[in-house]
Formats: C-alpha cells, structure tokens, sequence
C-alpha cells in the first residue's frame, strides 16, 4: 500500500514537474537504438540495415513513448485538467450564458445555505446544555378548572417531585420579569430572571465569574443577590471584574452581584431568543407554600437520573400528583406532561422553517432545471461539434465527463458565489428581519454549512449537467453531421425533452405561488379580521411599576391616578386610559370567574384585565351594555364582562347588567356593563374577557394607552408627562398600537414576503424557459411555417399553432402542480388562518397568473413565426 | 521479435533489479542486454517495453537515475538500485524462490498410470 501511495504521489508530482520529459526519454531511446545498431555494424552491416535491425528489437518507439507517458502522470487528472480547460475556454465563449448561470446558481445556492444555517443552528444543533436529551418542560393538568390547557407548575408539586420520584434526579422552577437597573447611568429596563438555586447546574452550565446561588439564598431576607449576564456585564459594567462582590440596585433595592454567567446561556424559552440580563434567587412565598392546588404560575424543568426513562419519571410524577387534589378536597384528575427540551424549544419554529426550507429547494430545483434547459439548447448547437469529436474517437465516456465538467465548474463558480451571498443573507437575518426564533443568535457560516454548500454545489451541476450531457453523448454522430445540413429539421427529441422540464418548471412555480397566495391571502384576512377594536391613532407605553419606591400599593394608586389626569390633559388627547395588557399580545391572566355559590365545576377561566375609565374610548370597544366603569364606582366591586364571558356566565339572560358575580380575586363585582369581544392575538377567536377598573387590584406592569389626533405631539407630550412624575422611571419605546399590531404579525409577514420572493422568481424564471423553447421550436420549424404560409394559412392561424404548441407543457405542469399542491399544503395548514389548503379563489388565481404569463412568453416568439416572410423562409434552404 | 519467453511486467522489474544489484549502475540499453545475456538468449524482450518498467521502479523509489556519459561518448541516463529497491528485491526473491520451489514440488509429482 506504500509503494502504491508513494507511486501516486511521485506520479502527481511527475505531472506538475514533468522531470521526466518527453525530449529526455527520446533522447535515452534514441541512444539505446544507437547501441543496438552499433552491434551490427560492428558485425559489418551496412548502417542502414542495422539501424532498421535495431528499431525491429527495440519494438514500436511510439508505443513505449505512450506507456511511458501514462506511467508518468495520472492519466485522470490530465485528462480533468484538459477538461477544465475546455470548459473555461467555454465558459469564456458564451459570457451571456455564464453570466446567467453563476448568477443564478449563486442566488440558489447562496438562498439555499443561508436557509440551512438557520435551521442548523435552529433545529439541528444539540442544545448548549449538558446532556440536553435528560431535560423536559414541566406542565400541568388541571382539566376541572382549565381543561386541556396546558399550565405551568404549581412550586409545592415541583418540590414533591423532586423528593418523591426516584427516576427525577432534580426539578428546577424560574420566574420571568423584567427589571429595573437603577444603579449606574440611566435607568433601564431589562429582561430578568428569578431562578431556583439549582437551575444552572440542572442545566449543566457554571458561571464564568464568580458562584450561582445557595441554597440559603432562597429564603425571604437572604435573597438579595444577583448574577448577571455577560452581555450586561460587559455592555453596563464596562467588563469590571471587581463587580463581582459590588452592590447594585435592582428594582430600587440592594443586590450583591455574586456571578456572572457566559452571553450564550439562555434560559430554555420557546420559539423565541429572549436573553434574561439579571438572575435573582427564587423566593417562594409564604402563603404559596401552602397552596396545593392552583398557582400554576412557574416554569419548571426537570431533569431525569441518567439511565432512566422519561416515561417512567412522568408515571413517578403522576402518582405524586394524584395526591394534591385529595388533600385539600378537590375532585380533579391533576396530571403532570414532560415535553422534551429540544421540542420545547425549536417547536414552535419548526414548521415555518421546514416550509421555508422546502421553498429555496425548490426555487434551487428550478434554477437546475432551467439550466439544464439553456444547456440543451446549446447542445443543440454544438451537437455538430460532439459529432465530429465522437467521428475521431473520442468514447461516449470521455465527451460525457468533458460535457460534465463544464457544468460542474460552473456549479463551483456559482457556489463561491452563493457561499458569499450566503453570509451577507444570514448577516440581514440577523439584523434586518423580525426572526423570533430560538438560538438565532448562533446561526453563522461554519464547518458544516461549507459542507452542506459544498455537497449542494456538486449536487446542483450533476442535477444541470447530467441530462444535456446524456442528451449531448447519445446522438449518432452520423445522424447529427447530417441534420447539421440544411435539408433535414433536426432535434426534435431534444425539443420533447426541453418541454417535459418546461412542465417541471412550471409545476414546481405552481406549487411556490399557490403556498405564497395561501399565506398571503391569510395574512390580508388576518389584517383585516374584525380585531373588535380600533388601532388608529393610538400610543401606546408600556410601563413598569417595580422596586421599593412602589412596593406600596398606594404608591403606585396614586401614581397612576396622576399619570391618568395628566395624560388626559395633554393637548390634543381624546382620551388616556391603562390597561394590564394590550390586545395582539397573546391570552394572559387566565383565571376562573364563576357565580357565587357554584360548584367548582362552573368555574370558567377567562382572561382578566385590568384598566382605566376610558379604556374602552380609547381603543374604541363598543360598550354593548351598560356603561363602563367610573370614578363613582370605587368602594365598590364592580366589572366589565365582554359578551362571549357574560354568555358563559348567564347563557340565558339577554341582558345581565346588574347582575353579581365572583371575579378573578373571588370577591363579588358587580357586572356594569357588557363590550364587544376583542382579540387576544389575532389569528384566534377572541377570548372571554373580564374588566375590572385597576384601583380593585392596583397592578405594577401597565401600557399607557393615549387617543390623539397627532400621533407624534402625543408621544412628546407623554414622555414629558412620565418624566415629570418620576425621572427614574425607564421610558421603553413609544408605539402605535398599529404599530404594536403589526409587530404581532411580523413573522407571518416575513413568510409571506419571502415565500412571494421566491415564487415570483420561479416565475420569472419559467417565463423565461417557455420563452425559450418556443423560440427554439419556432426557429427550428422555420422552413414548415413558410410552406404552410405558402400554402395559404393565415397569420392568425400560425400564431394560434405557436401558442398551442408552446402552451402544451405549461398546461400539463400547471395540473400537475395544482395536484401536488393540494397534496402538499395541507402540512402548512397551521401557517394559515381562515384559508383552506385548497382554496379555490388562490387556485384559480395563480392558473390565470401562470396562463397569462404562459401566453405572454409565448407570444414574442409566435408573432415572429406569424411575420415570416414565406419566399424568405423558403429560400433560406 | 522472436516466439521465445514472454516477459510479464512484475517478473521484468524483478529482473531490472537484480541485474543493477549484481552490475552496479547501467542505462537502458546496458540492462535490456544483461537480461538477455543472462536468460542465456532463451529471453528476448521488446526493449522498448523496459522504459515504463524502469519509470515505474524510479516512482517507487526503487531505483534512481540519473545522466550521464557512457564510454563511446553517448548521453544516457544512469540507473542504480537505492536502498528501497535493495529491500524489495530480499523479500521479492525470498518470495519467488517459495513459489517455485512450491510449483517445483509439484511438478516433481508423477502421473499414475491408467
């Protein structure tokens, strides 16, 4: 085997080197004969016969010259270099061609990579957690008070896990709220943590600085601690190691900064890259501790004893789950769900991704099938050419790798193209584009995305190349040297060929419109839905009430009150109003209303808000009946339902104003009036919803909503306003509510904007293959037209001929790509909202758009058929 | 080309370089005449085939060459046997001679007799 590898490897060299060159080796043969021939002559014959004596014994000089030279060099690579060199000498003959080829090919690579780095780094990679495939999400089940909802976890089941069950080696539980940083420079808000102390090391990641918590420290007065992360630390903190140790002031109180964790780590989060700054020890309070059922209000994770198996930790847990219920009287199948990391995470993501995923491959597939059309008809040209190679021997093999090679270089150019295109697209992901997705912060051009562009790259010139190759290497050269001649019409396999990947190209063009018109028409209904409220002309704050300074809840009242009277006063506001949470941002504070003395199976859980007078004027929700709630009202408990909540509560009463009920604080209200139902985000129905004005249970985080006529005046006038009650309080970004609507469907917009970019490529790109092949066909069918014209056919008559044939395949892809887009949209079904996968306005609507252009791009070329001069067209013969 | 012995490749290389080990550094011509002498005129080989012979010996690093200038004034390429290729050669003709010996046995073997 050495020898074998020595031999090739001096053979390479030889070839670079060439130390043995063919002038050394005539000139050693040459002196060999001499020898030989000397012999004779010295026997005493003439020179002349001894010389052809000698040739005789040394054999043929031409066949040892040529072994020689295939045991000199590699006989392959020679072969590839020679290849190579026809090819760039081809390349460099058709600019036009070449420059439509590696454009292309690079934006369908280039596309193609990007894409996959997103979903390498989204959903291939493992997690950046120890041993990730041990760590599930925690949820509950509560199916009397919440049904199939899944809940987060109640702090004394997830201690009783991880005591009781023997398969669980540990159960962590956090905490999310934004924080205030009062300490050094300007006061922000940032995203922040509370976390068990055993969090970090469940998920197997240790502080890059300093300690994670004790156990200790997550008891009430020994909790003021904090770790921050690396970004923060370094962003705030100018990278000091010495604030480790420091105080800092977090919500306005005392911290000691005791680590810091790595910019990587994230707490597990789904379909989304939030990056806590600030940990803090997780307090359980006292009066939860002794609530057994409810208060499924923390995220656990919990890790399983390696060796064990999931489903027996979740049959462990639910053994200790049906316990709870028992204890404190209740009759509820309380069960608990594990949900794997990964899925947790990337979940959310995945579909979107695969979609997009599938729509560069084949925008990618068109872009090869369109050049494997422009090489056909080049090899239609050139087919004379391979003729007369194949008529001097060169083997089908041979002219099959050399057709080959020119498409595999082409691949490459466009590939280190597209690698390039690729890290500028991943570099506007990343910073133009409204990507909520996890781990996105990962994604960059590495190792195994160059592998990936590689293997495509190669994968995409086989793809182009191998059939005009194939179609190229298959003519009989004596049939192709004679419908080279003018007499015979030529080629009409290759048309037949050309057509059929016209019918591919159209397909595949089909089927990319069809999803963009499904998700575009579903993000127009989504726009459009009737939201039941109105989002012009309205600011919107969002602002939090945290730290010591409003610990007090009269504090906070009185902060409000003024804010309200304030805002209100602003010249040129309609109205100013808060409200708990704004419509488009999801379904939160799910808790139970029910009537007074029902039994716990009448509980309804509904969302639950609270807000302001003039919440309903501000954000134009019809007040159905009754009144919404006003200053008079304090003292008392009163609330606003919306219609679905106050059907549930009184199915048969047309009008319940005035009627009691028990709210989300199980204390009566008194119900005033009835609004319209709005939406909590808007691709679903909107939720049961109860109002009740704010002073009942002042809240710390509220968004300011303002109604003014000037958008701009209003926003300055608000900041103003927030500044002269309190300057250390963080102002975030003021936005419209349009604006704040818009953001709810951003990701839908993107897909919807890039699946349009792509479908309307392939567009393009077919139009531009139609378009081409009849010109082929027409300018092949020359001579036919000019005889039927002769013959006295009209020139109508021929453009329709023209069409029809060239419309043949459009047809015949366009069913085939209906067919499998119906097939296939179904898997997109959750991408879409009140759109059928089938829907037949969408249908119909990418058939016209694709006949059109069909009939567009076939009639350049048939009225050139129709205008044929017939004396001309003849004479041409 | 006379209807003597046909030389395969592997056998000719064996040859090429026993004869440089026994002779010492020869060229081409040189070698093509001590094979046939050896062989006792019973071998007569295509000299012409012995070039790609002794170019493959060289890529193994079995021999090596050089130029030079023979007695009678003629430019030729020198070859000598290297270390490589006096290694080869041992295990080589320790190879051979089992295999003859081998085929040696049985062709000692007699016929039975019908």
């Amino acid at each position: 085997v050495r020898r074998a590898i020595r031999r090739g490897w001096t053979r390479l060299i030889g070839t670079f080197l060439r130390r043995h060159t063919d002038r050394d080796l005539a000139q050693e043969i040459e002196s060999h004969i001499e020898w030989l021939a000397d012999e004779d002559i010295r026997r005493g014959l003439p020179p002349d016969a001894a010389y052809r004596r000698a040739r005789i014994r040394f054999g043929s000089v031409e066949s040892a010259k040529e072994r020689y030279r295939d045991q000199r060099g590699l006989p392959t690579l020679e072969i590839l270099v020679h290849d190579l060199r026809h090819a760039i000498r081809g390349i460099r003959r058709n600019p036009a061609f070449t420059v439509v080829a590696v454009l292309s090919l690079a934006i369908g690579i280039g596309v193609n990579t990007a894409i996959f780095s997103l979903v390498d780094a989204v959903l291939l990679r493992p997690l950046a957690y120890e041993d990730p495939n041990r760590v599930f999400v925690a949820r509950e089940l509560d199916p009397q008070l919440f049904g199939e909802r899944l809940l987060g976890v109640n702090p004394v089941h997830a201690r009783e896990w991880a005591a009781r069950c023997p398969s669980v080696e540990d159960v962590g539980l956090t905490q999310r709220a934004n924080v205030q940083l009062t300490d050094a420079g300007e006061p922000v808000s940032v995203a922040g943590a509370r976390i068990t102390h055993n969090l970090l090391a469940l998920l197997g990641v240790e502080p890059i600085r300093g300690r994670g918590f004790r156990a200790d420290e997550e008891q009430a007065g020994n909790h003021h601690v904090a770790i921050l992360s690396e970004t923060l630390w370094r962003s705030r903190f100018d990278a000091d190691p010495s604030v480790v140790g420091r105080t800092i002031l977090i919500d306005g109180e005392s911290h000691e900064v005791v680590g810091i964790v790595a910019a990587s780590f994230r707490v597990p989060s789904s379909g989304a890259n939030r990056r806590d700054e600030i940990f803090r020890p997780l307090v359980i309070p006292d009066d939860e501790i002794g609530r057994m059922m409810g208060n499924y209000n923390y995220f656990a994770l919990v890790r399983v004893k390696s060796g064990a198996i999931a489903g027996q930790a979740l049959s462990e847990m639910n053994v200790v789950q049906a316990r709870f219920p028992k204890s404190s009287g209740v009759t509820t199948d309380l069960k608990a769900v594990l949900i794997p990391l990964h899925e947790f995470v990337t979940g959310a993501s995945r579909l979107g991704l695969w979609t997009l995923s599938a729509a560069v491959g084949a925008v990618l597939l068109i872009v090869c099938v369109n050049l494997a059309n422009l090489l056909l008809s080049r090899a239609a040209s050139r087919s004379r050419e391979t003729a007369i190679r194949a008529a001097l021997g060169a083997s089908r093999r041979r002219l099959f790798r050399q057709a080959l090679t020119e498409s595999l270089l082409l691949a490459v150019i466009g590939g280190v193209f597209g690698v390039l295109l690729a890290g500028w697209i991943i570099e506007l992901f990343l910073i133009a584009m409204p990507l909520e997705l996890p781990r996105i912060d990962q994604v960059r051009v590495d190792i195994s995305v160059l592998a990936f562009a590689s293997g495509l790259t190669i994968l995409t010139g086989l793809i182009f190349g191998a059939l005009p190759a194939w179609r190229l290497t298959r003519d009989d050269p004596q049939e192709a040297l004679r419908a080279g001649s003018h007499t015979v019409t030529q080629g009409r396999r290759t048309l037949r060929l050309r057509e059929s990947l016209i019918g591919l190209e159209v397909a595949v063009s089909t089927g990319l419109l069809i999803m963009a018109g499904l998700l575009g028409s579903s993000l127009v209904r989504l726009l459009h839905v009737d939201k039941g409220f109105d989002h012009d002309r309205v600011l919107t704050v969002d602002l939090s009430l945290a730290g010591s300074k409003y610990a007090k809840v009269e504090r906070r009242e009185q902060f409000l009150d003024r804010l309200l009277a304030n805002a209100g006063a602003i010249p040129g506001v309609e109205a100013a109003a808060i409200v708990t949470h704004l419509p488009t941002r999801g379904e939160t504070w799910n808790d139970p209303i029910y009537l007074e003395g029902a039994p716990r199976a009448h509980k309804h859980t509904v969302n639950n808000r609270y807000a302001s007078p003039e919440y309903f004027r501000v954000m134009n929700i019809a007040v159905r009946q009754g009144r919404s709630f006003e200053e008079s009202d304090r003292g008392r408990g009163v609330a606003v339902l919306s219609e679905r909540a106050a059907k549930i509560l009184w199915p048969g009463d047309p009008n319940p104003v005035g009627r009691l009920f028990m709210g989300e604080d199980d204390t009566v209200k008194t119900l005033v009036g009835i609004v319209a139902d709005v939406r909590a985000s808007l691709q679903n129905d909107p939720p049961p919803t109860a109002y009740y004005p704010y002073w009942q249970r002042v809240p710390d985080g509220v968004t300011l909503v303002v109604r003014n006529s000037d958008l701009t005046a209003a926003a300055e006038g608000v900041r103003a306003v927030l500044r002269r009650e309190d300057a250390e309080l963080p102002i975030p970004a003021i936005r419209s509510m349009e604006d704040v609507v818009n953001r709810s469907v951003e990701q839908r917009r993107f897909q919807m904007g890039i699946m349009s970019i792509f479908a309307a490529s392939a567009l393009l790109v077919s139009s531009l293959g139609i378009y081409g092949v009849v010109s082929y066909s027409v300018a092949r069918r020359r001579n036919e037209l000019g005889v039927r014209l002769a013959l006295g056919a009209s020139r109508s008559r021929l453009l329709g001929l023209v069409i029809r044939q060239g419309m043949k395949p459009v047809v015949v892809g366009l069913l085939a790509g209906v067919a499998v887009a119906l097939l296939v949209s179904r898997t997109i079904r959750n991408l879409l909202f009140e759109v059928q996968p089938s829907d037949p306005m969408t249908i119909a609507g990418v058939t016209i758009v694709l006949l059109v252009v069909g009939i567009l791009a076939c009639l350049i070329p048939a009225r050139r058929a129709a205008a044929t001069d017939a004396v001309a067209a003849l004479r041409f013969q | 080309m006379s209807a003597k012995t046909d030389v395969w490749q592997g056998t000719l290389a064996l040859m090429v370089l026993k004869t440089l080990n026994a002779m010492g550094p020869q060229h081409g011509y040189g070698i093509a005449r001590r094979i046939e002498q050896t062989s006792g005129a019973l071998l007569s080989i295509n000299h012409g085939t012995l070039y790609p012979v002794l170019l493959k010996l060289e890529q193994e690093g079995a021999i090596a060459s050089e130029w030079g200038v023979s007695d009678n004034n003629r430019r030729a390429r020198f070859y000598r046997i290297t270390r490589v290729g006096r290694k080869h050669l041992t295990a080589e003709e320790a190879q051979w001679t089992q295999t003859t010996e081998i085929v040696g046995r049985f062709m000692a073997l007699k016929g039975v007799k019908p």
